[in-house]
């Protein structure tokens, strides 16, 4: 997009109409839609930023990440300096953990998650010693800018980095491994939500870190143009990046400000003019969207060989005194940063994570700041109107930026025609909120959208199992008859040579012996066939994607096993009953194998690799120290869960990862799933995948033996 | 009054239906007031009536449907029903008209299906067609603008007007008589070419009725005001006059003898106030932007039809209650395109 001076002349002549009439201002950009709310930057731009503030406890969430969770590479009572690897998985999509400043592990315990259902996770507890010792270049970079994607990859895989934007999908999983994929590297710099302001400081004291970084990366990746959307709310942010920029090909581009600005399809929209196709990834259309403090933690991962441990976040809101932007190191409590922002009221309300628009509200108030907690807002609660119905005045409509019929969306999401719902392309919804924002009745839409999206997947899963069962079913009816046939073939064949040999002795005729012999030869060929089969799928995990757990592969490979080996078995055994007694084995591996890297671990605090094998069941078994088994144990135990979460997750990942983006545009999707049910679904799920497994393995083999 | 989302948004643009509906209220004043100004009192006297009807029936239903009552009625919704039909009948029609227009109105056009929001049709137009079909005499006897009775009807006759029947000293058919619309069907019934009738006492120069044109130019007013305000969208007014107009110039132009001239058609009646009050009642329109277009145009072909070749006098009511009917059918395929799909 240029600026050409007709537009700026346009620009300029709605924006002295828009005085008149505010939402002229619509006119000014490319997307539809869009809100205008009360900004309340200043807020938190009226006081310094906060780089000097280490919190005496830090609490580490072992999953910060889109992904599955990482594992401890500390134990307790470990002293540990900042930017010290802690924690690290090579079992799929993860970002390692690194120590924010130096200090103790004092606990590798379950806390509370940052998360809208307020659920737990396994967590390192530093205790910082106030003396933030660091490990220099702990990546061990030379400085140079990697060449190939690959490893600008690597290296940001090992720097821990997430999309920071809010989404939180491990950045270097976003990059493509090719070069010249990509055309536009686009750097969000909008931020639209009310009251954040970190990105602005960022922008301000750090423009050199993102404009670099962002070469970085497009010089890996051989992108020729970068574009930096920046609202124009930001003047000081602006110049900044600017002088930043100047002699770079990096070209900063003031966009309106206007919510949701910041949103992946809305900023590539109003940048490139490229309007991202629904269900394709953004890099697939050769465009990279990453916000300006991703940039920045490239760029000192790249060239100075940091690790993300600390990120900027605003504490912000009505409700306090002396609200500031902090450079916060992770793991820093909620309550804490909001204590030293000095509340007007006690902190007897929830705080929220992110802005009020697209915010998140939490069940703890001591929750710790992760990779992509941009804000930390304390608004007291105010009485909200009473929703009234729906007068069908169309201003949500006119609101949202995806041009869905938000009014239509929620009539059939409160009768529950979901198939309605999805027909309006529910799934489409990024839950940025403009429609609740307008609506005149005060319906709180959004929270309809949640719930109808959690209920259609809820309800295919459900179809999903059922279809399953009835196939299930049928198999189990086809392998009954097979078998009773072949046991009266047997029976038959036997008869047969009974009275054939009563024959032969009656005559001498023995022409008709071949045929039954024959038959029996048949069935002895299949039986082997059978064991064969039962022999290979355990020795050829499916090729899955790499993200899949090890145990995951292990309890399908034993699950086809089992499967494989059924027929000869008994016909009462119900493969419900099977599914029970099966994951006993791959946990026990697993634990084992979580047993012997952790005792690796402790030995070798640095190695990045953990990798065990299952056969290494013996080895582990002579780790004796009981402190390390009940934290293996309690590894174990988290991490089976993460892998559940992740198999529920997995279905989503696709629309997932082309999400780095500002606060608007993650598509919430993993949040609408966080409802307390989320478990069991999860476990459903699993026990879908393993029965599909199962599933698939015997159909191939009735068919290999028909043939 | 106290419930506290969980979920984001967590701020709000301070909008409400109340604000919206009181809009409307406030856009309808210049025409309140010109309306007054050429037909007298007797307005202000049925808009009383109907508020307190209005006040009666709504509280009551409500209890019956059990209901909480302040928070409905004072959403003011049901005001602006109200003041539609008030401004439909005539000014000096008797009391019980506007009291049963307005009871039937709000029950059968609106609490029957669910109260604000779930009625398919228009309630105040729903209201206005059933007087219309029930007391057709009482609605068709207009009060006269002092223009051409030559008299202005005094707050004090009004009221007596409207209550016993009777005037105090001047014959009900001398302040009476039959509107604009209706004298041009007499007339081009009876074979007088249109341009002969409105050449004739009762309008002005420029062949527009007294009165009538004046009110239709204060609800325009009000209309552009609720516009700015975002009260009402624009698609309704631009949708249905633009279409009246251009039909109602199309067939002038073919024979003007038969077909009046589109500014006779737009300052006549009520096209105003349906253009800028009654079609853009939201709940009963269509709600995407295509389909209000759509919807706004299809009455303004049914009001013309009715007009011209109709058994009654003006198509509002019936040109809205029957588009109200294709409203699903509008709204599913006039669906806009999602970003990021093709169409
Ligand atoms: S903004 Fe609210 S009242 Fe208006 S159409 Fe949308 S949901 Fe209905
Ligand atoms: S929350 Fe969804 S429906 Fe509402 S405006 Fe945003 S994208 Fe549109």
């Amino acid at each position: 997009m240029t600026t050409t001076p007709t537009r700026t002349f346009k620009q300029k002549l709605i924006l002295g109409l828009s005085k008149l009439y505010p939402m002229a201002k619509r006119a000014l950009y490319r997307f539809h839609g869009g809100v205008f709310p009360r900004y309340n930057k200043e807020l938190s731009l009226s006081h310094p930023l906060i780089t000097d503030f280490i919190p005496k406890t830090l609490v580490l969430p072992l999953q910060q990440h889109v992904g599955v969770i990482t594992e401890p590479l500390v134990t307790l009572g470990d002293l540990v300096l900042k930017n010290q690897l802690l924690a690290n998985t090579e079992k799929g999509l993860a970002a390692p953990i690194h120590a924010p400043t130096s200090g103790k592990i004092v606990a590798i315990e379950e806390r509370t998650l940052p998360h809208a259902s307020g659920l737990s996770g396994l967590s390192i507890i530093l205790e910082s010693d106030q003396k933030d010792q660091a490990i220099e270049n702990s990546l061990d970079v030379d400085g140079s800018i990697p060449e190939m994607p690959d490893k600008l990859k690597a290296l940001i895989h090992r720097a821990g980095i997430v999309g920071m934007g809010g989404a939180g999908f491990p950045t270097f999983a976003k990059i493509p491994s090719q070069k010249g994929q990509i055309k536009y590297l686009l750097i969000n710099g909008a931020e639209c939500e009310p009251f954040i302001t970190c990105d602005d400081v960022l922008m301000q004291t750090r423009a050199n870190d993102i404009v670099q970084g962002a070469l970085i990366v497009a010089q890996s990746l051989g992108i020729e143009h970068i574009l930096c959307g920046i609202e124009d709310n930001k003047g000081k942010a602006i110049k900044a990046m600017q002088k930043a920029a100047k002699d770079t090909n990096v070209q900063i581009k003031v966009v309106v400000t206007a919510y949701p600005m910041g949103g992946q399809t809305q900023l590539t929209q109003e940048l490139t003019g490229i309007e991202l196709p629904a269900h394709t990834h953004a890099i697939d259309v050769g465009v990279l969207m990453m916000n300006v403090a991703t940039f920045a933690a490239i760029y000192q991962a790249v060239i100075h060989g940091n690790p993300l441990t600390s990120r900027y976040v605003t504490v912000s809101g009505l409700g306090l005194n002396h609200p500031f932007n902090i450079d916060a190191r992770l793991g820093s409590s909620f309550k804490e940063l909001a204590l030293l922002a000095e509340p007007k009221t006690p902190l007897t309300y929830p705080l929220i994570k992110g802005g009020p628009m697209m915010g998140i509200e939490m069940q703890s108030n001591d929750v710790p700041i992760i990779k992509t907690t941009n804000c930390i807002l304390a608004t007291p609660p105010e009485p909200m109107e009473e929703p009234m119905p729906c007068i069908r005045c169309g201003e949500c409509m006119d609101a949202c930026p995806i041009n869905l019929l938000p009014q239509q969306l929620y009539w059939h999401s409160r009768s529950h025609e979901f198939d309605k719902v999805e027909e309006l392309k529910v799934f489409d919804c990024i839950e940025c909120g403009c429609c609740s924002f307008v609506c005149p009745s005060h319906i709180p839409l959004v929270q309809y959208y949640r719930f109808a999206k959690s209920e259609i997947k809820h309800i295919k899963q459900e179809e999903a199992t059922a279809e399953l069962a009835k196939k299930r079913h049928e198999f189990r009816q086809e392998r009954l008859e097979r078998e009773k046939k072949e046991r009266e073939d047997r029976i038959r064949a036997k008869k047969e040579a009974v009275k054939q040999k009563a024959a032969q002795k009656a005559s001498a005729e023995t022409t008709e012996t071949e045929k039954p012999k024959a038959n029996a030869a048949a069935a002895a060929a299949a039986r082997a066939a059978k064991a064969r089969a039962a022999k290979n799928g355990k020795e050829t995990p499916p090729a899955e994607p790499k993200l899949s757990a090890r145990d995951r592969a292990i309890a399908a490979a034993k699950k086809r096993t089992d499967a494989a080996s059924k027929p000869t078995e008994s016909n009462t055994t119900t493969p419900t009953k099977k599914q029970k007694d099966k994951p006993k084995d791959p946990k026990a591996a697993a634990m084992a194998a979580a047993k012997k890297r952790a005792a690796k671990a402790a030995k070798e605090k640095h190695s990045t690799q953990a990798d065990a094998t299952a056969s290494t069941e013996t080895d582990a078994t002579d780790t004796t120290d009981t402190m390390k088994d009940k934290r293996a144990a309690a590894v174990e135990a988290a991490r089976q869960k993460a892998a559940e979460k992740k198999r529920a997750k997995q279905s989503e990942q696709p629309e997932n990862d082309s999400l780095e983006t500002p606060s608007v545009a993650t598509k919430p999707s993993d949040e609408t799933t966080a409802t307390p049910n989320k478990a069991s679904d999860a476990k459903r799920k699993a026990a879908m995948a393993a029965a599909k497994a199962r599933a698939k393995k015997q159909q191939s083999k009735t068919t290999e033996e028909k043939t | 009054m106290a419930t506290i989302p969980h979920t984001s948004p967590f701020t709000h643009n301070a909008s409400s239906v109340r604000k919206v509906m009181l809009q409307v209220q406030i856009a309808a004043f210049p025409a309140l007031m010109t309306h007054i100004y050429f037909f007298g009192f007797g307005i202000t006297i049925q808009w009383t009536l109907a508020v307190l009807t209005l006040i009666i029936v709504e509280t009551a239903l409500l209890k019956l449907r059990n209901r909480p009552v302040a928070p409905y009625i004072f959403d003011l919704s049901g005001l602006i029903t109200v003041t539609g039909i008030v401004f439909c009948i005539p000014p000096e029609s008797p009391w019980w008209v506007i009291v049963s227009g307005v009871t039937f109105a709000l029950i059968f056009g609106k609490h029957l299906y669910g109260g604000l929001g779930y009625n398919p049709f228009n309630p105040a137009m729903l209201g206005y067609a059933f007087l219309l079909i029930s007391f057709p005499a009482e609605l068709t006897q207009w009060t006269l603008p002092s223009e051409v009775s030559g008299h202005h009807i005094s707050f004090i006759e009004s009221f007596h007007l409207i209550f016993t029947g009777q005037s105090l000293n001047l014959s009900f058919d001398q302040l009476t008589g039959a509107t604009p619309l209706d004298e041009v069907k007499t007339a081009l019934a009876m074979g007088v070419p249109v341009t002969t009738t409105l050449n004739s006492t009762n309008f002005n120069g420029e062949q527009i009725p007294y009165g009538w044109a004046w009110i239709n130019v204060a609800f325009f007013i009000g209309g552009l005001w609720m516009l700015y305000k975002r009260a009402i969208r624009w698609q309704y007014p631009v949708g249905f006059l633009g279409s009246l107009a251009l039909i109602a110039y199309v067939f002038h132009w073919i024979d003007p003898d038969t077909y009046a001239p589109a500014s006779f058609h737009l300052l006549t009646g009520g096209i105003m106030l349906a253009a800028f009050f009654i079609i853009t009642d939201p709940v009963t329109s269509s709600t995407t932007p295509l389909g209000r277009f759509i919807y706004a145009a299809g009455i303004a072909v049914l009001v013309y039809v009715i007009r011209n070749w109709g058994a009654f006098p003006d198509g509002i009511a019936f040109g809205i209650l029957i588009m109200n009917m294709f409203v699903p059918l509008i709204d599913q395929y006039t669906q806009p395109r999602v970003v990021g799909y093709r169409r």
